[in-house]
């Protein structure tokens, strides 16, 4: 059950960086966070703690429904084009994933003492959508993908949180999902004001103060 | 007891806020607040730091002081009352020249309270996790106010400020997650609390605790302003309205500094000191280089006291990297000083971009002439930050310089010299060009408000007689040094 919910993941990572248009990237964002859902639930299932279920019933609600929901409404009201803005083409992209994904694996493999293969397994994958999220903030343009690689970030941070160290604190596991949402608010928010001033989101753009 | 009222003092005001229809009278009642809270802070260094330097206060097992968050919290009060008192006139000020509306002045002080209580979470908490929350918090509302004028400089200001330090902190939850991984594997119960943290650290397995640490100082760095994570500050600092810039320089990436601190005393009884000072001495000397020729080449006012709050950050790494005891002394000296003096500065920074209207340096002449009152503290409040004797940056300067001659770190020492040399000669360029120089044509003498002469008398008193206050608390500063890691 693991394996296939950490494949979940993978492929919808390998989505993200195939996306060309906004959408795409928003809609493989929510098929990320659903795997997620589904990982924190067996968890939950697992330990029969009430903490995880109400943690895996937040991220639902938050990460799956309301967030891409949020999302696709700026696209909506903006009406900039949908283009996610690449600065590497997509098979460059992939190519990039390619090296990243060995490099979660490089590095999950040093954290981890030996012996321990399903572990390894789930670090690396969740460094894997870490680095994948850093690539979507440096190599997409616009202000959006780079909300969506932030999210991206947090997504494998949960992930590892989850299942290798056993979780965070409850209370705290709940203010860093508030945090998260609050953020994006705020980030949607600056999003208006950007296509409001400068009339399009394009954050290459954005280079009035320098030095 | 006194930390409740130092966290419920402000959100008090932050219903006044709400319901307080006039900015210009909340504006006093806002530093009244203020000063309660700086007297309460006083009371807890009091307790923490002199009466009971071992101790500690601990409630409902989520709040956690000892004597390094008692300091902390005492320079964000400092800072903060200074910040509520400028305010007053700035915002007057702002509201009359209809820079601002009535409603606009309001959200500013509901914003600065929010922005004051973040950050006095920051050193009380003491689960580690909920120390990530706080400081994120702190990025989130100071965001509105470094894009708070809503011109297009300004919201791409407040875009890279939230983008990049949500990047960085999200690194540094993703070390708070390794910290926690380290100690869920080394078979001891599950906590994030690094009061009990810190007695089994050195149990904890060493190699998770060094990329761990890695991460959170690049992420806190991020937030903290070291280079070459800085590309944030100077546009935020520039852009934020003035009181914010000396809340956001003098406490808010001290914040980040004590979030690195509270890690870096895990790593050292993990790991040895070596790592954790050679790490802080690398960044620390890379800030002040990169800021160094920025400094030189700067030509808007606000962005030359930004980069010079690089340095400073840079300078107070590398006195935690030389270690107990000069090089603590020194930088737990210098992050007082350096958020007194840098707040006087941005103060007066604000006062001039409000007559000159223009950020550009070579526009602003004879500021001395204009304004007298506020010439001359922005004369005696650039020595002090170039680090001219008798001022306190001085002291804390000297004891870090001092530090690297004692431990043998020769190379460190003359980089240090050699970087703060070149500063001082920029600044007194900069400044010296500024201050005197023919003033332009039809402009008459400017008195600055009441509440702003009082804010810069109250900073620039902290920084005068600092080097008198030291011979005094010498013994306590040496024992809490030789404790810290």
């Amino acid at each position: 059950m693991q394996a296939i919910i950490l494949f979940g993941v993978l492929v919808s990572t390998y989505l993200m960086i195939i996306a060309k248009r906004l959408p795409a990237l928003i809609s493989s964002f929510r098929i990320q966070s659903f795997f997620l859902f589904l990982a924190t639930l067996s968890i939950a299932v697992n330990e029969r703690q009430l903490d995880l279920y109400i943690i895996s019933g937040l991220l639902f609600l938050i990460k799956v429904c309301i967030i891409p929901h949020f999302l696709y409404r700026i696209i909506k009201k903006i009406k900039v084009s949908e283009d996610v803005g690449m600065l590497l083409n997509v098979q460059i992209s992939l190519l990039f994933a390619f090296f990243l994904t060995y490099l979660s694996w490089a590095l999950s493999g040093k954290i981890i003492s030996i012996g321990n293969q399903a572990q390894v397994v789930v670090l690396a994958v969740s460094f894997f959508a870490i680095l994948t999220g850093v690539f979507l903030m440096i190599f997409r343009i616009t202000a959006l993908s780079q909300i969506i690689g932030l999210l991206v970030m947090e997504n494998g941070l949960f992930l590892l949180a989850a299942t290798v160290s056993g979780g965070m604190p409850f209370f705290v596991e709940i203010a860093i999902f508030f945090d998260v949402f609050v953020s994006v608010v705020i980030m949607g928010f600056f999003i208006y004001r950007i296509n409001k001033l400068f009339t399009h989101i394009d954050v290459n753009k954005l280079s009035r103060l320098k030095g | 007891m006194q930390i409740f009222l130092i966290l419920g003092i402000p959100v008090i005001l932050i219903l006044c806020a709400l319901v307080f229809k006039r900015p210009k009278v909340f504006g006093i009642i806002n530093s009244a607040g203020y000063l309660m809270v700086l007297v309460f802070s006083i009371i807890l260094l009091r307790k923490l730091f002199f009466l009971a330097p071992a101790g500690f206060v601990s409630y409902l097992g989520f709040i956690y002081l000892d004597s390094l968050s008692a300091f902390f919290i005492f320079v964000t009060s400092v800072v903060s009352f200074a910040a509520s008192l400028y305010s007053i006139g700035y915002i007057r000020n702002d509201l009359d020249k209809e820079k601002i509306t009535e409603k606009k002045a309001r959200i500013y002080y509901l914003l600065f309270n929010l922005f004051c209580l973040a950050m006095f979470f920051v050193p009380a908490v003491s689960n580690l996790g909920m120390l990530w929350v706080s400081i994120e918090i702190t990025t989130l509302v100071s965001a509105f106010l470094v894009g708070f004028y809503n011109t297009k400089e300004s919201v791409e200001a407040a875009w890279k400020y939230i983008i990049i330090c949500s990047l960085g902190i999200i690194l540094a939850l993703l070390g708070t997650i390794l910290f926690s991984y380290a100690f869920a594997i080394s078979g001891l119960s599950r906590s994030l609390n690094w009061q009990e943290m810190v007695p089994v650290a050195h149990i904890l397995d060493k190699n998770i605790l060094k990329i761990a640490f890695i991460f959170i100082l690049v992420g806190y760095g991020t937030k903290a302003g070291l280079a070459p994570m800085h590309t944030w500050l100077p546009d935020a600092h520039s852009q934020a309205v003035s009181p914010i810039s000396a809340l956001l320089s003098g406490v808010l990436l001290k914040t980040a500094i004590y979030a690195i601190l509270r890690f870096g005393i895990i790593v050292v009884k993990g790991v040895g000191f070596a790592y954790f000072g050679n790490l802080m001495i690398l960044f620390g000397v890379i800030s002040l280089a990169i800021s160094c020729g920025f400094v030189i080449v700067q030509k808007d006012l606000k962005r030359l006291l930004a980069y010079s709050s690089i340095e400073h950050i840079g300078i107070i790494c590398v006195g935690f990297g030389l270690g107990p005891v000069f090089g603590v002394i020194g930088a737990l000296l210098h992050v007082y000083s350096h958020a007194v003096t840098k707040s006087l500065m941005f103060f007066g920074a604000g006062n001039i971009i409000n007559v000159y209207k223009k950020h550009n340096m070579n526009v602003i002449r004879g500021v001395i002439k204009v304004m007298p009152f506020t010439g001359i503290m922005v004369l005696l409040g650039m020595f002090a930050l170039a680090g001219f004797p008798p001022f306190s940056i001085f002291f804390s300067e000297f004891l870090i310089i001092a530090a690297a001659f004692l431990k043998g770190s020769y190379l460190v020492a003359g980089l240090l010299l050699l970087f703060l040399s070149v500063i001082f000669g920029a600044f007194v360029f900069h400044f010296g060009k500024m201050l005197f120089g023919n003033t332009p044509k039809d402009m008459a003498v400017i008195k600055e408000p009441l509440s702003v002469k009082l804010s810069f008398l109250f900073l620039f008193f902290q920084v005068c007689v600092f080097g008198a206050v030291l011979p005094f608390i010498k013994k306590e500063l040496v024992w809490f040094a030789q404790r810290l890691f």
